[in-house]
């Protein structure tokens, strides 16, 4: 069941004059644009990728292994 | 026919049109005072983020409505003058600062402050954990200026300024490092509440309930101090600790001196890792930052919003303490490395009586269903962000079917703790490396967003705190490798002076 309610023009009113414009929920859908991340971030970003995969891979193994 | 006016708005600088659609649902178009399609502004520096063409139409929703009653007290008890009028504001924005550490005070921490209290006694590890929760406060204070001036959920960030492939890789640490916490959670509640007798079913039964009753209310103020009322209960910790009587010479030379050090050896590194990853997790990030949107704080409101998590870090890190301090009398007469919260409440009995140990339990009780509360909420908002669909604890479930279905979806972990034979001791020892590990990645995104002119509206993180920044990332990388080392090659801890 919807359970949109009508809203008042008082109600708008009262929204818009107490909010940031980018408060309302529908502005907040906007897409930030993309922004391209240079070499240093994409290689420290990988360095950290390559991190998690091998540390997380040895957690598990200590899960086996004492799970044994 | 449309009916449209221009209102002034209040907090922000830009002037808005409304126009009366069909249907009772409001259509508005947003137009700056310059004219031009932006929609907020900060001095000159525009944020692209919220850009609103003057041709867009946005319809007012329930959640808009909520949030904007909240923010009408806020301007009211900003404009009123004298210290009470102060302090009604400041009660008014603070929330999102202390639910985030008192919930990171969840089950596998209190665990782990436990463990260290019952392994080491007082020494290192007193000042260690204050010293974990000042790194909590430099990295949660960056999400409060970053949701403050975007206005946006950290996963939604990530996505639109990354891309997707990165930030799905974020999403994965942060899905399985929220599952496998929320299992801790449920052990948590079960372990504390079996101290006193109840059945697992029943003990999981009460945590769902406690759960979704928070939610019940659709609306974030009531949810907000709901939560807040029942995470001041973590701070039983600090009587229950006064109750062993500590040797308080003992705990100032702790501090002072950061003595003794315990031998650099395989558990000393499980637990420091463990006392960590109690205090900087991803799922904190998240949360914290999206309670800022939810709760509709704004560029003002930052310094607020430090306070609020500032405050929220010493109550915490008092609680951390308080478990460690209790939990010190049982060092050398137990081996705490297996230990459930109900067992530690059985082993405290001859020290603190049956009153302190019940107390004990139940604070294990409470550290868990805040927790799950919190981590569900987390990964509501971050599904919702990333999806694209409504995720507010200001909306009606009928709006909001997908964040509540989320929620839903939570409680699954519940069912875990149930299943016989599960080595659930394990994964509560293992919950907090997880996040430990997660950490770094995550705080690069983070530092790279709160370092972006273009979204940060002149709020960018200053010099020394993306130093601040940098160096607990290079701490949580150190000590995540430092735990690589002791579990492939433990021999090596020797070469760094380990017995």
């Amino acid at each position: 069941m919807s359970e949109r309610r009508e809203f008042s023009d008082a109600d708008a009113g009262f929204v818009l004059s107490t909010l940031e414009p980018d408060q309302l929920a529908e502005a907040m859908r906007v897409a930030v644009p993309r922004r391209k991340l240079r070499g240093g971030e994409l290689a420290l970003l990988w360095a950290l990728r390559v991190y998690v995969v091998f540390m997380m891979a040895v957690v598990f193994w200590q899960a086996w292994m004492a799970a044994r | 026919m449309s009916q449209s006016w221009t209102v002034d708005s209040g907090e922000g600088d830009a002037s808005a049109v409304v126009h009366k659609g069909r249907r009772g649902a409001q259509k508005i178009s947003h137009q700056s005072r310059a004219g031009m399609s932006v929609g907020a502004q900060t001095g000159n520096k525009s944020r692209v983020a919220t850009q609103v063409r003057v041709a867009d139409a946005v319809v007012v929703t329930h959640e808009d409505i909520d949030r904007a009653q909240d923010r009408a007290r806020v301007r009211a008890a900003r404009m009123a003058h004298g210290l009470r009028a102060k302090a009604w504001l400041l009660w008014l924005l603070i929330g999102p600062g202390i639910l985030v550490m008192l919930g990171e005070n969840d089950g596998p921490s209190m665990l782990s402050y436990a463990a260290t209290g019952a392994t080491y006694g007082l020494g290192f590890f007193l000042p260690f954990v204050v010293l974990t929760f000042a790194m909590a406060l430099v990295v949660q204070e960056m999400t409060v200026r970053l949701g403050a001036a975007t206005h946006r959920g950290h996963a939604e960030l990530i996505f639109e300024r990354f891309g997707p492939f990165w930030g799905w890789f974020s999403m994965i640490d942060l899905g399985i490092g929220n599952f496998l916490t929320l299992i801790t959670e449920f052990i948590a509640v079960r372990a504390g509440l079996g101290f006193f007798g109840v059945s697992p079913w029943a003990a999981i039964l009460l945590a769902l309930v406690v759960l979704y009753s928070a939610l019940l209310s659709h609306r974030y103020w009531t949810w907000e101090r709901l939560t807040l009322a029942a995470a001041a209960f973590n701070l039983i910790f600090i009587p229950v600790a006064l109750m062993t009587h500590p040797p308080w010479s003992a705990v100032a030379h702790s501090f002072a001196t950061w003595q003794p050090v315990p031998a650099l050896n395989k558990n000393m590194v499980l637990i420091v890792l463990s006392d960590i990853g109690a205090t900087v997790t991803p799922w904190m990030l998240f949360f914290q930052q999206s309670a800022t949107v939810d709760k509709g704080m704004t560029i003002k409101d930052i310094h607020f919003g430090r306070f609020d998590t500032a405050l929220g870090a010493a109550l915490a890190a008092a609680a951390a303490l308080g478990a460690i301090v209790v939990t010190a009398p049982l060092a050398e007469h137990i081996s705490a490395g297996n230990f459930e919260a109900a067992q530690f409440a059985q082993a405290l009995e001859p020290v603190i009586g049956h009153a302190g140990a019940a107390l004990f339990a139940l604070g294990m009780v409470e550290a868990g269903v805040v927790a799950s509360i919190t981590i569900s909420i987390s990964s509501a908002y971050a599904f919702g962000e990333v999806a694209r669909k409504p995720h507010s604890l200001n909306l009606p479930v009928g709006e909001g079917k997908a964040f509540y279905a989320v929620l839903g979806l939570c409680s699954a972990a519940a069912g875990i703790v149930l299943i016989p034979g599960l080595p659930l001791v394990f994964v509560v020892l293992v919950v907090n490396v997880v996040a430990v590990l997660a950490m770094p990645p995550a705080l690069v995104f983070l530092y790279l967003l709160v370092n972006d002119r273009e979204i940060m509206g002149g709020v960018e993180s200053p010099r020394w705190a993306n130093v601040l920044a940098g160096t607990v990332v290079a701490l949580l990388t150190a000590a995540g490798v430092l735990y690589g080392v002791s579990v492939v090659a433990p021999q090596a801890l020797a070469w760094l002076g380990g017995r």
